[in-house]
């Protein structure tokens, strides 16, 4: 559907700029096509003829990190970063798709086996020294024009997928009577593996029986992108491993996965075929901080005199509303000292791969994020998303920082 | 829309700032081309300059190719001030986002223009300060904007606005030269350019540093919300308070749609169904602050209050606030866009001027809301439409016309604090005669000669009739002359027509101020200018002419319990108000109430031209044109005859008490310096010479409710004690002539008055070197000022060399207020030249082009 569909949403933006105060990408560029009020009103032109679709459109709209920061700042709450994906819709329709992201919507995403081939891929490369194994496979590309200097952000890639130990089946719990499943993320599956083995560890002692679905990704990349057909086939695609009554629950680590599979109604029309399922699979869906605040999980880790913070992960705190959860849960562990870092809902910059694409914007918002973590004098910093986690960690790296970045599952678990 | 940048131009930037620092595709244009009004305009190009350096060669460029450029912040403009009309260059500074430092011995910061108001004020808080001017747009408003709108906010009721607490600024000029324009030491010799710049819209030059006053955080707040089910109570509410003399820190009202629309943004705490509510705070020392508290929530009950609540907690009070700040972003529920009136009223006139406003806006078929700066008298109505209809567009902004009419028509102004820019222009007639917007004209015309400076912003067209002339409430200068007027402006023209110098002249006391005269220029005696034109007790002001005596001034305002909080060093009462306006005369009281440029409200004055040439109005906040009001301020005498002055008056405090003690030089700068930038609220602090040996004895003054006063002296008495000092001594003093009238006295016997300013952190360093100088010297050394003024027998050309070299290596400078004619003939009495006295003379031909004032009596002539 053109934007042009949604006229009144944008024109309600009367520019009183407040949206630049909490846009992380404005604050590091200072420039109007990187903030909210900027964005609609390029939105606006275009919808009354000032502007056409060119590729000059490509900066404003893909420089984004649909962190969702200025809707919370927005009186009138207008939904940008949704308009946004409408707009990069319109935009792929009128400008065309790069065959590199048809190649990774289409050939690789939907098939968790090409993902994981893929990944190996890149992993031998990247570890054995040999990336250009790797760019010569041209899976480098797919990221974007900055993936080369970006590639150092992720530390070590595993050789294997998560799901290659822990194969997508039905395990034994010791818990209550309770049917999870389990959704494997990409970044769990292929990154933050010990992040996936801890969550597992927790589902297991507090269920009777964990699921590990084989899922495909969720489709959050490829809606991101503003190819909505494709995440709808993605989410197509995982519908059938988790519909019906065979789950009282599911779970994933992943908080940028939960809040997609949320919105996985938004995807489908009323009438479709799909639309009761993926309200029926949305409803069940838990981001694992939630399920482990509701199910009143007691931590099994002391650790004593130590720092922690959280960073909210921006699909958690704006995505889904969590934010007093997994603070909870930390105040709980024996002999931890939370700490609040100062502007934690603020990206960090990582928002999926968008550091691959937008290296030095992504570091600069990354900068911020440090400085303010560096004020906790924190040991730990604790965070429910894997994009973060990969992005975090490179931040502490760069800054040659004492901190361990964990997941809320990983401190949980010991 | 043509786009006519010259590619050459485009290069050069790129040299300057680096290639993805220019921005010049059809997208960058739309982006660039609106602002936080209704106005648009596309640039040719967007730069985005790093530092002050890239940023005046860039404006040199610009200049040299003959584009004209824009300078902007964050475009939150409410006026279409940083929107180009035509084709140029937008300089955007918002990657001059630094905060340069923060000095809390000198009570200062400076930053950068990029820097947001409440970044500053987060960086401040943690060290007990803040900056008084708070934007309700605080969070995205940065300082740059603040300086070219002079912007006011919630607190200035109290405070004042940004313009007086911006105490240097480094500008750009249109040919690059860059200009430091005051500096953290106080009153530079010469013009007051700063005050000229600031609130002129960046118009006359780009800002790209500011040096700003900051405040110690006071000891307490009290926040409370008062209800109203009829918004003419609260209204009436206003004014009952300030006319009963108290001086809340804010005193801002909401009416019904405002709550509605803000609760339904989120949970403030307002009463959904109030017809308004007023947001009351008093701050300051806690022991008698219940007492204002409480004296307010007696007034509102008074005027049909519903309930009057205070905010419990710190979160209360911030949830208050938000909603507050929100409002204009929180209308964007009820309409796409809305037209905000930003007009200025005398508080007593608000009712009427809310009921004209309400007339208004249904005659045209709209519908609106108010959240306003009530203390002020600073409306705010927004008009809600729909810019996608041309015809809901063109009703808008005549209704938007219609309201400024009204206010005007009820004694206010067209701005109180967003400024003219693009769509009140025409408007300047409403206020300003033909005369007084082409002598603001040929100020710009004295910074910006070739008109690239952001032009086609605030001067209306006056060479096509306007068109509203006879509607105007306000017809022109003549009709309210006074008879006392009309014999002066005579004799200018008289002494036009025959080329004869004049030196205006009140009591005397400027008589032979600045450097040695011609010799051949006429006294003109402001003596016949001696009435009280307007007296305004409820709405704190008063009009008179220039030539009344402060003492009768004071006597006029004393049945009200009012006064001009101002004690002008030497002849203090015998001073006319038109002398001590053009000296920038005051005490070391000055610390707390300002210098006569920050009681000011507006003047007439006569200016080389012959013509009678209106400044200011009598409302608290205008921002309507260039602050000329500010640029007379100090000029003495040498722009022209000022011959009537609108000052903003006080309630008399109950009790005026000092506490002193002896010790020695050092440690009365020590226990000064740490008072006050304490909470303890003196409103001075200054040093004497004992008689005996090298001791010297502070006194700490306190004025306000006498509870209040008790308090701070056993406090200051008990910072006495611990620091060393000999037995200490309250006295009370009188309020009109305060404690130094007697020491102010024997310095004025000298041949010589020097006056030295610094940095507050230098004042001692200056005070030895002058002491080690003339040990037996008549002086007083003001901490609070960072000034010292002295009486000195004895003064040798190269001594005075010496000592302006020092000082000036001090960060400071010195002036010589009175020195023997034989002197003079050898050297200048304001010192070492500064580099801004060039401008300064452009300024003073702009206004008084055939040198007719004074001539010989500015800085920089020997």
């Amino acid at each position: 559907m053109s934007i042009s569909a949604y006229y009144d949403a944008i024109a309600q933006c009367n520019k009183c700029g407040f949206c630049q105060v909490a846009c992380p990408i404005f604050r590091s560029t200072g420039n109007e096509s990187g903030v909210a009020r900027g964005r609609l009103a390029i939105l606006r032109a275009l919808i009354e003829d000032r502007l056409q679709w060119s590729r000059e459109l490509e900066d404003p709209l893909y420089d984004c990190l649909l962190c969702g920061a200025c809707t919370s700042n927005c009186f009138p709450a207008i939904p940008t970063s949704d308009l946004l994906i409408k707009a990069r819709s319109e935009y792929l329709d009128t400008i065309g798709r790069k065959s590199i992201h048809r190649l990774l919507f289409d050939k690789i995403l939907p098939y968790p086996k090409r993902l994981h081939l893929a990944a190996r891929a890149v992993a031998l490369g990247k570890n054995s020294g040999v990336s250009k194994l790797a760019g010569a496979l041209g899976l480098l590309r797919i990221f974007g024009h900055d993936f080369a200097r970006a590639e150092r952000i992720i530390d070590r890639f595993p050789v294997h997928p998560l799901r290659k130990s822990f194969r997508p089946g039905v395990y034994q719990g010791q818990g209550r009577n309770l049917r999870v499943a389990y959704f494997v993320g990409c970044g769990v599956d292929t990154i933050s593996q010990s992040a996936g083995e801890a969550t597992l560890s927790l589902l297991m002692r507090f269920s009777s029986a964990v699921h590990i679905l084989d899922n495909n990704c969720c489709g959050l990349p490829a809606w991101s992108y503003g190819d909505i057909a494709a995440s709808r086939k993605l989410a197509e695609r995982n519908l059938p491993l988790m519909d019906g009554d065979r789950f009282d629950v599911i779970v994933t680590d992943c908080s940028s996965c939960a809040a997609f599979i949320k919105k996985y109604p938004l995807l489908f029309t009323d009438n479709d075929s799909c639309t009761e399922r993926a309200r029926d699979v949305a409803s069940k869906t838990r981001d694992v901080s939630e399920w482990l605040a509701a199910e009143a999980v007691p931590s099994s880790a002391a650790l004593k005199g130590k720092r922690v913070t959280f960073h909210d992960p921006c699909h958690a705190s704006r995505g889904q509303k969590i934010v007093k959860q997994p603070r909870d849960l930390l105040k709980q562990i024996p002999g931890a000292e939370f700490v609040e870092m100062p502007e934690a809902d603020w990206c960090c910059g990582g928002a999926g791969a968008y550091a691959l694409s937008h290296f030095d914007l992504a570091m600069q918002v990354l900068d911020r994020k440090m400085e303010n973590l560096g004020k906790t004098k924190a040991d730990i910093l604790v965070t429910t998303c894997p994009a973060c986690i990969t992005q975090l960690s490179f931040g502490v790296r760069r800054h040659g920082m004492d901190v361990k970045v964990k997941h809320l599952t990983e401190v949980i678990q010991s | 829309m043509s786009r006519v940048i010259p590619r050459s131009l485009i290069k050069n930037l790129r040299l300057i700032v680096g290639e993805r620092y220019v921005a010049e595709s059809r997208t960058a244009a739309e982006l660039y081309s609106y602002d936080g009004s209704l106005a648009k305009g596309a640039p040719g190009a967007v730069v985005f300059p790093g530092d002050t350096a890239e940023t005046a060669a860039v404006i040199r460029e610009a200049t040299r190719a003959g584009v004209p450029f824009v300078p902007r912040g964050f475009g939150t403009n409410l006026s279409g001030g940083t929107v180009l009309p035509y084709s140029g260059l937008t300089v955007c500074l918002t990657r001059l986002n630094r905060i340069l430092g923060i000095y809390p011995d000198r009570r200062t910061a400076v930053v950068q223009p990029g820097v947001t108001n409440l970044e500053l004020q987060n960086a401040l808080a943690p060290l007990g300060f803040f900056y008084a001017p708070d934007p309700a747009s605080q969070r995205v408003a940065t300082l740059g904007g603040n300086i070219g709108e002079n912007s006011g906010g919630p607190r200035c009721l109290r405070y004042g606005v940004t313009t007086n607490h911006v105490i240097g600024i480094q500008a750009i000029l249109a040919d690059g030269q860059i200009l430091c324009l005051g500096s953290s030491a106080y009153d530079h010799p010469g013009y007051d350019l700063r005050g000229l710049v600031i609130g002129s819209e960046g118009t006359l030059a780009v800002v790209t540093e500011v040096t700003v006053r900051i405040l110690p955080i006071p000891e307490k707040v009290i926040t409370q919300l008062a209800v109203y089910n009829d918004i003419a109570d609260a209204a009436r509410s206003v004014a009952g308070i300030i006319a009963a003399g108290i001086v809340p820190s804010t005193l801002e009202m909401m009416d019904a749609r405002i709550i509605q629309a803000v609760e339904d943004s989120y949970t403030c705490g307002y009463p959904r169904d109030a017809a308004a509510v007023l947001i009351i705070e008093v701050e300051g020392p806690a022991v008698g602050l219940e007492e204002q508290a409480r004296s307010i929530r007696a007034i509102c009950m008074a005027n049909n209050c519903r309930e009057i609540r205070d905010a419990a907690t710190a979160a209360e009070r911030n949830r208050l606030w938000e909603g507050r700040r929100g409002a204009f972003g929180a209308v964007a529920r009820l309409a796409p866009n809305y037209l905000v009136n930003d007009c200025t009223v005398p508080r007593t006139l608000l009712p009427d001027a809310l009921a004209e406003v309400a007339r208004i806006v249904k005659a045209h078929g709209f519908i609106h809301g108010n959240v306003f700066h009530a203390g002020d008298g600073n409306l705010h109505p927004l008009l809600l439409f729909d810019s996608r209809d041309a015809d809901q567009l063109k009703r808008v902004h005549e209704a938007g016309w219609e309201i400024m009419k009204a206010c005007v028509a009820l004694g206010g102004t067209i701005s109180g604090e967003h400024g003219i820019g693009r769509e009140k222009m025409e408007a300047m007639r409403l206020v300003f005669s033909d005369d007084d917007i082409d002598a603001q004209r040929s100020l710009k015309n004295a910074f910006d000669p070739s008109n690239v400076v952001n032009p086609g912003k605030i001067f209306p067209d006056t060479s096509k009739p306007f068109a509203f002339k006879d509607q105007a409430a306000w017809s022109g200068p003549d009709d309210m002359l006074t008879p006392a007027e009309r014999i002066m402006a005579e004799q200018v023209n008289q002494a036009l027509s025959t080329g004869q110098a004049l030196v205006p002249g009140g009591s005397g006391s400027l008589i032979g101020f600045g450097n040695l005269s011609t010799g051949s220029e006429q006294p003109l005696n402001t003596d016949t200018l001696s009435a009280v034109i307007d007296l305004d007790p409820s709405n704190q002001y008063i009009t008179v002419g220039a030539g009344m005596p402060l003492g009768d001034i004071q006597k006029a305002l004393f049945p009200h319990n009012q006064w001009i909080p101002l004690r002008p060093s030497f002849d203090l009462l015998r001073r006319t108000i038109g002398g001590i306006t053009a000296t920038a005369a005051c005490g070391p009281e000055r610390f707390f109430y300002g210098a006569p440029r920050e009681l000011l409200l507006g003047l007439r004055f006569i200016d080389g031209r012959g013509r009678l040439i209106n400044a200011g109005g009598k409302v608290v906040k205008n921002v309507a044109g260039f602050d000329v009001t500010r640029l007379l301020a100090g000029s003495a005498g040498t722009l022209g005859l000022i011959t009537r002055v609108t000052m903003r008056t006080a309630t008399c405090p109950q009790r005026c008490a000092a506490i002193s003690a002896i010790g020695t030089l050092d440690a009365c700068a020590s226990l000064a310096t740490s008072v006050l930038r304490s909470r303890l609220g003196a409103v001075f602090a200054a040093a004497v010479p004992e008689t005996v040996g090298t001791l010297w004895r502070l006194h700490l003054g306190f004025e306000g409710f006498e509870e209040t006063v008790n308090s701070q002296l056993s406090q200051a008495g008990a910072l006495f004690s611990g620091s060393g000092f000999g037995s200490e001594r309250s006295e009370n003093y009188d309020v009109l002539c305060g404690p130094f009238a007697g020491i102010f006295k024997a310095i004025a016997v000298h041949p010589y008055i020097l006056r030295v300013g610094t940095p507050p952190d230098h004042v001692v360093k200056a005070a030895q070197i002058i002491t080690g100088q003339w040990p037996q010297i008549k002086v007083l050394v003001d901490f609070g000022c960072g000034r010292i003024v002295a009486g000195i027998d004895q003064m040798g050309g190269d001594f005075w060399k010496e000592l302006v070299r020092i000082i000036h290596e001090l960060e400071g400078h010195v002036v010589l207020e009175k020195a023997p004619d034989e002197f003079k003939r050898f050297n200048d009495v304001f010192g070492v030249p500064l580099p801004e006295w060039n401008l300064m003379h452009r300024v003073k031909a702009a206004i008084d082009p055939k040198n007719l004032f004074a001539p010989g009596r500015m800085p920089g002539r020997v």
